[in-house]
């Protein structure tokens, strides 16, 4: 009797205290649970933060760029200057200067009339002459044309350059800001959308670039690099995953692969020139180099995005196909690339995106130039968009503030592009087994 | 999928022969000028390019940012398409570089001075107005500093404020923004800004003569403790790091000031203000002559580099007037324009004399 | 558990021991061969064989590990043999050596000889991949390939070109799955994926793909061990069918199964191939002590 209600009780107790200990762990493993979950909130939270600071900032300071300032100018082409067998040698200059100073009739000293010309871009003269080449008619007419007007003018009008402060410390003058009120005043400045930005390779005058230059060199290095990197990548992926044997030399392949991809870019630029341009006297400051040095860059991130994509893909499938008598080579290609596919592509545009994003490389091979035409092929001098950034950052003319963040922003823009992408393809060859 | 990956191997295979087309472009011409060369003269340079592109029918030259340094390696590698027909350069060519270029094939080059760039000490608005002498900066900046009347004893740099560097300075402490080694405006500040301070005094211009070594270890080394801070190649980022920074001082080109007016000032030196007449009239003392570099043999082969040199030494680019003055080129007096536009006309080459 | 059992075996052989007929359990018991004896008992050899084993060593990791020793075994024509023994008895491992299906694994060495009709399988000349259309397989978890139900029949005779047109590769598909039992299940969705069908659908369709390809002998490893009882049946059944045309080796964990299906019965224990016998013999009266061990239950 005694006996056994020890027992019930005892029994009882130790249930009680297995309770008890659970129950009491079970409190502490919740708070460890939810304190980990607040961390890892916290971070995505800090982390979008930032993001949110960057695009901000960057959007702020660029969104301006996509508009241009515009002065409409009445010029009298006078047939005496104009002749009508060369349009093309006339001095629009001088047109366009005789307008100002019509303008302005009160202005005579030299000084004062340099400043007055300098209200339009110096892209006026082209304009003009664009135009009177395509409407001959009107020469011996006075016609009106809006011409971009200056940098600092546009600067002016975009509030970033304040009347309010002392004439001494602001970069237009008391009197630069009268002619720009006239101009106000009599309805001809105008701010339009900023097409120049998106069509125009690159100028020494803020109102005149455009990035267009950058991207057919971002396009042109890309597609090089995507054509040499991925076929490349995913051979050797192949080759290394499925076919060689596992030796000591395979061994150094794999740690040297490795190791690639953890070498500092500019390393990659010194290659390139030794290489492709000492050696295979390949021209300078071309996409098609440009793209081969991004694609030794790249092809280690492929190669081992294929390599693990690959060795993801299950044995049961291998063995499958390998059990009916398919040979290496058609297992592979039959049934081990298409399922791996997806994570190659992925690693292939996430190589791409880093590639679109690398300066240092081709400083090297001289891609990082002043280039105004617009590239036509992959041996044309180009730049690349970073290139275009670094550049327009480091220029000292105020108005490449606002161009510098609008060209990161297309820059992120084709990033974002490229990033969907990889998620589209993913999703699109995604095959569950 | 089959059809992604043939399309990406048909374009491989266009790739390979692209590469082909590429090899045998080397041995091919270029129809544009190359150019590389100094940061400093790249302003400048490509502006003219530009003009030069849309006025005439020529394309528009190519202008590599290598550093005055890395302009003259690769100007100096030899001639022929495949290396650059002008370098740009923000001090004079030296005679090794000469030699060098000359012992690669590059027998003549043609040297123009295209004008001036001031070295600017500046501070952000906010902040007091500096009035220094260049042995103040010597004072303030140099590793190794002489103290007391002795000659040839060295301490290291002592000086926390301007004012222990001398007393009619402002009680702020030393902070100074500047490029870094690899940078053309650090080594024309050195050798203008801290050489000129440094000769100030006695013994140490006597040592220039005795032991240059030894001089140009004391005059170009900055010290390292902190007071001055390397900021890199980017004098945007100078300027707006003063404007954060009321007390620091910064170190950059004359254009950087003339475009941000409204948010910084310059710190006289020896008594002049950095201003555009000043530089140019030469009283402003830390002043630096830019200059660009041609190959002859190659005016006659690329298309273009006559009219474009034409255009580079016109009157209304690098006049008094030009547009390159608008962009912060300091212009040479008249007649040492027309002086170098002669050597262009003539080509006349630079020999190791001349040095 | 153990004791449990044991004690049952006791009672029986009391039983035995209190006169009347000897049991044949008890006769048998004090025949066994003991347990350190490792060469095979009982008859490896048939008449005329489809494929036959001999002395066959297998090694993994180059050589540093010895799975399977000294393996000798004949697989008949028109016959099912069973494989059972322990987990990691090397099972697995012999029943891959038979369609070189170890060469894919690294560092594996296999040694001694295996024919079919006569030819050495590991001879310089022979090329797997016909030797694999001769000897299929079909493995433990069911691994259709991510395509449609048809393309995973159609694949195998079209990369052998078995098949020259559609209406040659429909009909042997639809062959293909009738005799797998699959086709009233499939035939409105050939085009859906294969792995979007049951366990037990999927097994059959990895059968059907197997002999599509028409091979002469049928591996398969465990082929029921992730199936329901109802989808295991339906696959013995299949298994009773397909022998009438091929020789079938079929490596199992379960007992019943292995008396259900088989003809001959190989118990493996460690490496060694112990005994191997007509399957009634191996269960009823088995000779060697492991086998009784393994068949009571004692240990596996
Ligand atoms: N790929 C391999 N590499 C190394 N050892 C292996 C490999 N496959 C099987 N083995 C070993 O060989 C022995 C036999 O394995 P296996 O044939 O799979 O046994 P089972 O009879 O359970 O099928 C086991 O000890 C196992 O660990
Ligand atoms: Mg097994």
């Amino acid at each position: 009797m005694n006996k056994s209600e020890n027992m019930a009780s005892s029994a009882q107790g130790r249930q009680l205290r297995t309770m008890d200990i659970v129950n009491r762990g079970l409190a502490r493993r919740y708070r460890a649970e939810r304190r980990f979950k607040r961390f890892g909130l916290s971070a995505i939270l800090l982390s979008l933060a930032f993001l949110a600071v960057l695009f901000i900032s960057i959007f702020a300071n660029g969104y301006t760029a996509f508009q241009q300032t515009f002065i409409q100018l009445e010029v009298f082409l006078d047939p005496l200057k104009i002749d009508k067998e060369d349009l093309g040698s006339a001095n629009y200059q001088g047109l366009v200067r005789e307008s100002l100073a019509k303008t302005f009739p009160a202005v005579k000293n030299r000084a004062d009339k340099r400043k007055l010309y300098g209200m339009v871009s110096s892209g006026a003269s082209f304009d003009l002459r664009k135009f009177v080449q395509k409407n001959r008619h009107e020469i011996g007419n006075t016609i009106r044309i809006w011409v971009p007007a200056d940098d600092d003018v546009d600067m002016l009008i975009k509030g970033h350059i304040l009347r309010d402060v002392p004439e001494s410390e602001r970069r237009m003058d008391d009197t630069q800001i009268a002619w720009v009120d006239h101009f106000q005043h009599q309805l001809r400045i105008k701010q339009e959308f900023n097409m120049t930005f998106f069509t125009g390779g690159d100028s020494r005058e803020p109102e005149l670039a455009g990035i267009w230059g950058a991207v057919c060199g971002s396009l042109y290095t890309l597609l090089v690099t995507l054509c040499l990197s991925f076929p490349i990548g995913v051979a050797t992926a192949i080759y290394l995953e499925e076919f060689a044997p596992t030796n000591r030399w395979t061994d150094v392949v794999e740690v040297n692969i490795n190791n690639l991809a953890a070498v500092p870019s500019i390393v990659f630029g010194l290659l390139g020139l030794a290489v492709f341009l000492n050696f295979f006297g390949l021209p300078r400051s071309a996409p098609l180099v440009g793209g081969l040095v991004l694609t030794l860059m790249t092809l280690p991130t492929i190669i081992i995005a294929g390599r693990a994509s690959l060795k993801s893909v299950p044995p049961s499938i291998r063995e499958a196909a390998l059990g009916i008598g398919a040979s290496k080579t058609q297992m592979v290609a039959h049934h081990v690339l298409p399922l791996a596919m997806p994570g190659m592509l992925t690693g292939t545009i996430i190589g791409m995106a880093q590639a679109l994003g690398e300066t240092a490389p081709l400083l090297m091979i001289g891609m990082v130039a002043f280039i105004v035409d617009i590239p036509g092929g992959f041996t044309d001098p180009a730049t690349v968009l970073p290139v275009q950034i670094f550049l327009w950052a480091d220029s000292p003319e105020r108005a490449f503030l606002e161009k510098t963040s609008a060209a990161i922003m297309v820059l992120l823009l084709f990033l974002v592009i490229m990033n969907g992408l990889a998620v589209v393809l993913r999703k699109k060859f995604e095959r569950r087994w | 999928m089959k059809k992604v990956l043939i399309a990406v191997f048909a374009l491989t295979l266009g790739v390979v022969f692209g590469l082909g087309t590429g090899i045998g472009f080397a041995s091919s011409s270029r129809d544009y000028i190359s150019i590389v060369g100094s940061s400093t003269v790249y302003p400048f340079a490509t502006v003219v390019a530009e003009k030069f592109g849309k006025i005439t029918a020529f394309k528009t030259p190519k202008i590599e940012s290598t550093g005055s340094g890395g302009g003259h390696k690769l100007f100096g590698s030899g001639v022929g398409v495949q290396y650059p027909d002008i370098t740009n350069s923000s001090r004079r060519i030296k005679k090794s570089e000469l030699e060098k270029a000359m012992a690669n094939g590059v027998k003549e080059i043609v040297e123009v001075k295209i004008g001036y760039d001031g070295i600017v000490i500046a501070n952000s608005k906010k902040g007091p107005s500096f009035q220094l002498t260049r042995k103040d900066l010597f004072l303030a900046l140099a590793k190794n500093v002489p103290t007391g009347d002795e000659a040839g004893k060295l301490t290291p740099n002592p000086y926390k404020t301007w004012k222990e560097v001398n007393a009619l300075l402002p009680d702020v402490k030393i902070e100074v923004l500047g490029p870094p080694p690899t940078s053309g405006t650090r080594d024309a500040f050195v050798e203008l800004a801290m050489e000129g301070g440094a000769d100030e005094i006695d013994w140490i211009k006597a040592l220039a003569k005795t032991d240059k070594k030894a001089y140009q270890a004391l005059c170009q080394t900055i010290r390292e403790d902190g007071a001055y801070i390397e900021a890199g190649e980017n004098d945007n980022l100078i300027v707006q790091k003063l404007s954060a920074n009321p007390a620091a001082l910064g170190i950059f080109g004359f254009s950087y000031l003339d475009q941000n007016t409204d948010k910084i000032q310059g710190s006289l030196v020896d008594g002049v203000s950095p201003t555009f007449e000043a530089i140019a009239d030469g009283s402003y003392p830390v002043s630096r002559p830019l200059y660009f570099y041609v190959k002859k043999v190659h005016v006659q082969t690329i298309p273009g580099m006559k009219e474009f040199l034409a255009e580079f030494t016109s009157e209304k680019a690098w006049g008094e007037e030009g547009y390159l003055t608008d962009k912060g080129l300091i212009p040479m007096p008249e007649a040492e324009r027309k002086l170098f536009k002669e050597n262009v006309a003539t080509l006349k080459p630079l020999s190791l004399g001349d040095l | 558990m153990r004791l449990l059992k044991v004690s049952k075996m006791q009672t029986v052989m009391d039983k035995g021991g209190n006169g009347g007929p000897p049991m044949p359990l008890k006769k048998m018991r004090k025949e066994l061969v003991p347990r350190k004896e490792r060469a095979t008992i009982g008859q490896f050899e048939v008449e005329n064989p489809r494929m036959s084993c001999r002395n066959v060593d297998v090694y993994y990791n180059h050589g540093e590990k010895k799975a399977i020793n000294n393996i000798n075994l004949d697989i008949g024509r028109n016959e099912v043999i069973a494989m059972i023994g322990p987990s990691g008895c090397g099972k697995s491992t012999f029943l891959r050596c038979l369609n070189r299906m170890n060469d894919t694994i690294d560092g594996c060495r296999v040694t001694g000889t295996i024919t079919i009709d006569n030819k050495n399988i590991y001879g310089k000349d022979v090329d797997v991949v016909p030797l694999r259309a001769q000897v299929g397989m079909v493995f433990q978890k069911p691994n259709p390939f991510p395509k449609s139900i048809y393309d995973n029949i159609a694949y195998g005779p079209k990369i052998h070109g078995l098949v020259q047109n559609r209406d040659e590769t429909d009909g042997l598909v639809e062959q293909s799955l009738r005799r797998a039992g699959l086709w009233k299940e499939v035939k409105d969705r050939l085009d859906q994926p294969g792995t979007g069908l049951s366990g037990g659908q999927q097994q059959r369709l990895c059968i059907a793909r197997t002999i599509a390809v028409n091979p002469e002998v049928i591996l398969m490893d465990e082929p029921c061990s992730a199936l329901d009882p109802i989808a295991t049946a339906i696959i013995e059944d299949l298994i009773d069918e397909l022998k009438q045309d091929y020789a079938i080796a079929i490596v199992t964990h379960s007992m019943q199964q292995a008396s259900r299906v088989s003809q001959r019965t190989a118990y493996f224990h460690l490496g060694d191939l112990i005994e191997v016998g007509p399957t009634d013999q191996i269960f009823l009266n088995p000779l060697h002590q492991l086998t009784e061990d393994y068949i009571t239950g004692r240990f596996g």
